[in-house]
């Protein structure tokens, strides 16, 4: 899938809690070794029980518009051809407690409403440092 | 809590819109803090200490040699990075004084935009790291996207509509037509103007957003007892309050807490408890109050969770007129705050809460004994303050 963002525009610089989020091309969550919280974002630490052990769980890739903001002003002049545009914080159908931040790729930001189910897609972009990411983005369900 | 010290200075720099200063942050910030210790009728001679907020750049070191401080007993600067700390300062100013750590504590904020950059510019890095590379790849990279996504669910649950917005931004636009060291002073804002005005972000259009600005704010604080010595009535500080719920900043985003199981909140439910606890009184009690406004929408979440009005009425509270001066029951923001004066980070809010217990606001409430200062909603650790007439 082509980026929803300008080409060039800012990508996360990958880090070791981030890394399985933003290159394994699946929807990864971390889920604490000892007590089996799920948290995002990711964390050194478990915010539960503290443990500093992690698996990663793959999400179903289902979730709500928990709420949003339609973007029309660009904060960069890279963004001026993409406004308006909408930032979506869904919450995931099978861990409720997560929300994660992303865009709705697939409609016209009109149509972004609370409650309305979206499912994950992935942007595979190559930064300009040649390292690639996979960007969790979501369209209409 | 008693008013153990009290407000006994007030002073600002003049207020520039971004750019517009002549004089440079660190001149902005020495200018309101001589004007601060000359209101209190008080010399640098007699400061001890300086706190700040906000990660301000005006470090006690470079002041304190510029300003000719012969000895500092007490220099901090609460956390957080933002204007969620303007009331915290005063709350470390206090605390040092009634603890004996210091005699006289200069609280301050500089600020100027045009010299190091605006707030709500997203910078190309090409590759965000920590907290923010979850956010800014997806064009999330601004204040107004953090609280908007906050304020549009408050929204949604509580039948909030633009209505409640604009009368935040229209009654702080009508107050700051009285005062002269306002930006908009002169410049009148309608209903009109504010529904036509272009979307920044959707809850938030232009006038629902704070200014960015140039310039600087200062108070000086002394013990209560000093204080009845000095000229000016002393404003007494009479409770503070500074922290967070659990989880606060889980999932994060400058604060607003995606991930914060009370999302959305302006984080002020377990801050308004301990302060009206540590008060002995409750919001009913209060007068007059100063809400920092980053954005209109944040505003009536920190109004509901100070407990002035419940979520599901605060639209037809609001509608009621009740913030407005001269008649409304909870005049607030009276000096035009973030939206309409200036954009201090918050600390002029301050200025103007004193200002409304010695009587010396050009939007003055009437028999002010309470005056409430609510620092910025929706990012963490928040602060608050409650000053008082009486000790
Ligand atoms: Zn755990």
């Amino acid at each position: 899938m082509s980026r929803y963002m300008p080409e060039g525009w800012n990508l996360p610089e990958i880090d070791d809690l981030n890394r399985q989020f933003f290159t394994s091309g699946k929807l990864l969550v971390q889920q604490c070794t000892e007590c089996g919280t799920v948290q995002h974002l990711p964390e050194d630490v478990c915010h539960d029980c503290h443990a500093m052990t992690f698996d990663w769980v793959e999400a179903s890739g289902n979730g709500t518009i928990y709420s949003y903001v339609i973007v029309h002003h660009p904060v960069h002049d890279m963004l001026r051809e993409r406004v308006p545009y909408g930032v979506i914080l869904v919450q995931l159908d099978d861990y409720p407690s997560i929300r994660i931040v992303g865009n709705l790729v697939d409609v016209d930001p009109s149509e972004i409403a609370i409650g309305k189910p979206v499912s994950v897609s992935f942007e595979e972009v190559e930064g300009a440092d040649g390292e690639m990411v996979t960007i969790p983005q979501w369209v209409a369900a | 809590m008693r008013g153990t010290s009290a407000i006994v200075g007030i002073g600002e720099s003049t207020y520039y819109k971004p750019g517009g200063a002549t004089e440079t942050e660190f001149q902005l910030t020495i200018i309101a803090i001589k004007r601060a210790l000359e209101d209190a009728g008080l010399s640098m001679k007699d400061v001890d200490g300086l706190v700040g907020y906000a990660e301000d750049r005006n470090e006690p070191n470079r002041l304190s040699a510029a300003l000719g401080n012969e000895r500092t007993r007490y220099a901090a600067l609460a956390w957080g990075g933002g204007g969620n700390g303007a009331a915290a300062p005063v709350a470390l100013a206090d605390m040092a004084i009634t603890a004996g750590y210091a005699d006289c504590v200069v609280a301050f904020r500089g600020l100027a935009q045009g010299q190091f950059g605006r707030f709500g510019r997203a910078q190309l890095v090409q590759r965000v790291p920590g907290e923010r590379a979850y956010r800014a790849p997806y064009g999330h990279a601004s204040a107004p996207m953090s609280y908007g996504i906050q304020a549009q669910r408050f929204m949604y649950e509580h039948g909030v509509t633009y209505d409640a917005l604009a009368e935040i931004s229209l009654a702080s636009y009508a107050h700051a037509q009285h005062n002269p060291r306002a930006i908009a002073y002169g410049r009148p804002l309608t209903r009109e103007d504010y529904f036509n005005s272009r979307w920044i972000a959707d809850p938030f259009r232009l006038f629902d957003c704070c200014r960015e600005s140039d310039g600087a704010a200062a108070v000086v604080l002394t013990s209560a007892e000093r204080a009845r010595d000095l000229p000016n009535p002393p404003v007494y500080v009479r409770a503070a309050a500074q922290g967070m719920e659990r989880r606060a900043n889980a999932g994060g985003s400058d604060g607003s807490g995606y991930n914060d199981p009370d999302f959305p909140t302006a984080h002020y439910r377990t801050v308004a408890e301990d302060l009206w606890r540590r008060a002995g009184y409750g919001p009913g009690d209060v007068q007059v109050a100063q809400f920092y406004e980053n954005f209109t929408g944040m505003v009536v979440m920190a109004i509901c969770e100070m407990g002035f009005v419940e979520p599901d009425e605060v639209e037809s509270w609001l509608k009621a007129g009740n913030i407005r001066w001269p008649d409304g029951a909870l005049p607030i923001n009276t000096s035009g705050g973030n939206l309409a004066e200036a954009y201090i980070h918050g600390m002029s809010l301050v200025n103007e809460g004193a200002r409304q217990i010695r009587g010396e606001s050009t939007c003055q409430v009437d028999d002010v004994n309470l005056s409430l200062v609510v620092a910025g909603p929706g990012a963490i650790p928040a602060s608050t303050v409650l000053l008082s007439k009486d000790p």
